[in-house]
């Protein structure tokens, strides 16, 4: 049979988000892919040279609407380290407890996503209902329910609010309940595993060679995590450990690999929250002023030229990095330039490349299992 | 209790590190140097500063001497206003984890305390200077990491670094139909607001004169 081109996106259910995948398909196999992006591409990068350090963290919140906490945090560690500011103890717990929170809300809203791609539409309906319970706490602490602008350069913007420590430990614990029930209803669900199992194979070296990163290599049998290999925060001292899958093949782990190591990275993050509260330097139902040096400390806000900050940092899709250079307009107080690692801008590409060789039917299952997020790609 | 890298490991693998990149690029003029983080926990990475030429031996070392195995991001900075050997710089963020794949219905569960030598985590960076000019070049290392590809893409695209071997170059971000020669972020380009001051200076009107100004009452 004759080869043909189709073009899947840029409005398309697999898509997750505004880019295109063109497919050249023989019958139903997928012989060729091309992944074509950049069709929400703000020039953030560019906006930040115009802005000063700490106009940039909403943009930075923009990134990932899905995760805005995370991106604003990896942000804010890469300015910390361009102006030599230190964080107290209790900022740090309260932004790794935020973060956390962070994930359990973007991995559920991926599995809320993920879901309808194979069929199962009561998972959105009830991975939704679980991420407003972290939404709420999320914006107890930001002021907004998506963007929180939370993190700042040397600390945080406000300390946890009273009784935000008990709601947590309440909506972790069930939640902790909640994650079986998810078990219960997909890993006898005959059409989930049909649909996942046996497709979309890659391996721990390919993926990270190409620049893959996060529950995806995981997934491939190795506990790879910055989190403990390039130390930040407080995540020596919280009780948690990487999530880690057994892949079902030698030729690395399936979609249903990457569905498992999430959903062991969602227990990790309950345990880790529930250890960090516990934890917390001052107390988990003390209140601190905002500004209070418990939660805070002065940060300069003018780098010198040949200035450069640079931060890992272990986003719920994969690694980001941001590497920022001092010294630009206003006399320091703007980066001379600031450049994005987005996980999933690498992370697109190689996944359109691994679908070639399944079917058309397979493409949303091996789409969705990696976790796309199209406003970090474009950026 | 989680766990981690501790910092005398990271101390001892970035020393390692620099000795042997200088033990054998020395010679050539090549600069390693071990550099702490300024705020945080403080470890260390590895700065390498080269010169376009030696790129490619420098990466090719990396990878299969020391292990380096992910290439986290390729930056391209534009300085104008530079000196006539630094008109441009490009920035190479690598890093070494401890990756192996592994046998079916097996995992690898390493503890990051038990991590000797060459498995310990180590962050690279790469610092390579261009001169002054309108054709900024480097080449490519898409055929030593698969994952330089997308982000030396990227660096054309937006700063207009050109990389000599790169196959396939073509625009990600940028409209593909964008001019030829247009890199929105090289510095002459500004962001537009800034041709349009009225709007910041009297944003709400009470700047304004009134119509009899000057006149005698």
């Amino acid at each position: 049979m004759a080869e043909m081109w189709i073009t899947m996106g840029p409005q398309h259910p697999m898509t997750h988000g505004l880019w295109t995948l063109r497919v050249k398909i023989d019958g139903e196999t997928v012989t060729d892919t091309e992944a074509e992006l950049g069709y929400i591409h703000r020039g953030v990068e560019k906006i930040c040279e115009a802005r000063d350090f700490t106009q940039i963290t909403p943009y930075c919140d923009r990134l990932c609407y899905v995760s805005a906490m995370t991106w604003a945090h990896s942000y804010v560690m890469a300015a910390e380290d361009l102006l030599e500011a230190e964080v107290p103890e209790r900022a740090e717990y309260i932004r790794l407890m935020a973060a956390e929170v962070q994930r359990l809300a973007s991995h559920l809203m991926w599995l809320g996503a993920f879901g309808p791609d194979i069929g199962n539409l009561t998972l959105m309906t009830w991975c939704l209902r679980d991420r407003e319970m972290f939404l709420d706490l999320l914006q107890e602490l930001g002021g907004s329910r998506m963007h929180y602008n939370y993190p700042r350069i040397g600390g945080v913007k406000r300390d946890i609010p009273i009784g935000w420590a008990n709601r947590l430990k309440a909506k972790v614990k069930l939640f902790e309940n909640r994650i079986n029930e998810y078990e219960m209803l997909l890993d006898e669900s005959t059409i989930w595993l049909v649909r996942l199992q046996g497709v979309g194979y890659a391996t721990a070296e390919d993926q990270l060679d190409a620049g893959v990163t996060g529950p995806n290599i995981r997934a491939a049998g190795v506990n790879t995590d910055t989190r403990w290999t390039n130390p930040y925060s407080v995540y020596d001292q919280v009780d948690w450990e990487p999530a880690v899958e057994k892949p079902t093949s030698v030729k690395g782990a399936d979609c249903y690999d990457r569905y498992r190591v999430r959903m062991e990275e969602m227990r990790q993050s309950c345990r880790m929250l529930l250890d960090a509260i516990e934890k917390i330097p001052g107390g988990a139902n003390t209140h601190y002023q905002p500004g209070d040096e418990m939660i805070l400390t002065k940060a300069p806000t003018r780098a010198p030229e040949g200035a450069t900050g640079f931060s890992t940092y272990e986003c719920t899709r994969g690694v980001s990095n941001f590497y920022i250079q001092g010294g630009g307009d206003s006399r320091g107080k703007n980066p001379y330039r600031l450049s994005i690692r987005s996980p999933m801008f690498i992370t697109i590409p190689y996944v359109a490349k691994t679908m070639i060789g399944y079917k058309v039917a397979d493409i949303p299952a091996i789409m969705g299992s990696f976790d796309p997020c199209i406003g970090e790609t474009d950026r | 209790m989680g766990t981690t890298v501790t910092i005398e490991q990271n101390a001892e693998a970035a020393k390692a590190c620099v000795e042997s990149l200088n033990s054998r690029f020395s010679d050539a003029g090549v600069t390693a140097e071990a550099v702490a983080q300024t705020s945080g926990k403080k470890y260390e990475f590895v700065r390498i500063i080269c010169s376009p030429s030696q790129l490619r031996a420098i990466a090719k070392f990396l990878k299969l001497e020391m292990g380096v195995n992910h290439c986290a991001m390729v930056t391209g900075t534009h300085y104008p206003e530079g000196s006539a050997d630094r008109g441009w710089e490009v920035a190479y963020h690598l890093n070494r984890w401890p990756i192996a794949n592994v046998e079916a219905h097996t995992m690898t569960v390493l503890k990051g305390e038990d991590l000797k030598g060459d498995d310990i985590p180590m962050g690279f960076e790469i610092f390579i200077p261009l001169p002054a000019g309108d054709s900024p070049s480097v080449p490519t290392i898409q055929d030593i990491w698969e994952g330089a590809d997308w982000n030396e893409k990227e660096t054309w695209d937006l700063v207009g670094i050109d990389f000599e071997g790169h196959i396939n170059m073509h625009r990600v971000l940028n409209p593909h139909d964008s001019p030829v020669g247009f890199h929105p972020l090289q510095r002459q380009h500004k962001i537009r607001y800034h041709d349009f001051n009225e709007m910041y200076d009297d944003p709400q009107g009470f700047g304004r004169k009134p119509v009899d100004e000057g006149r005698v009452k």
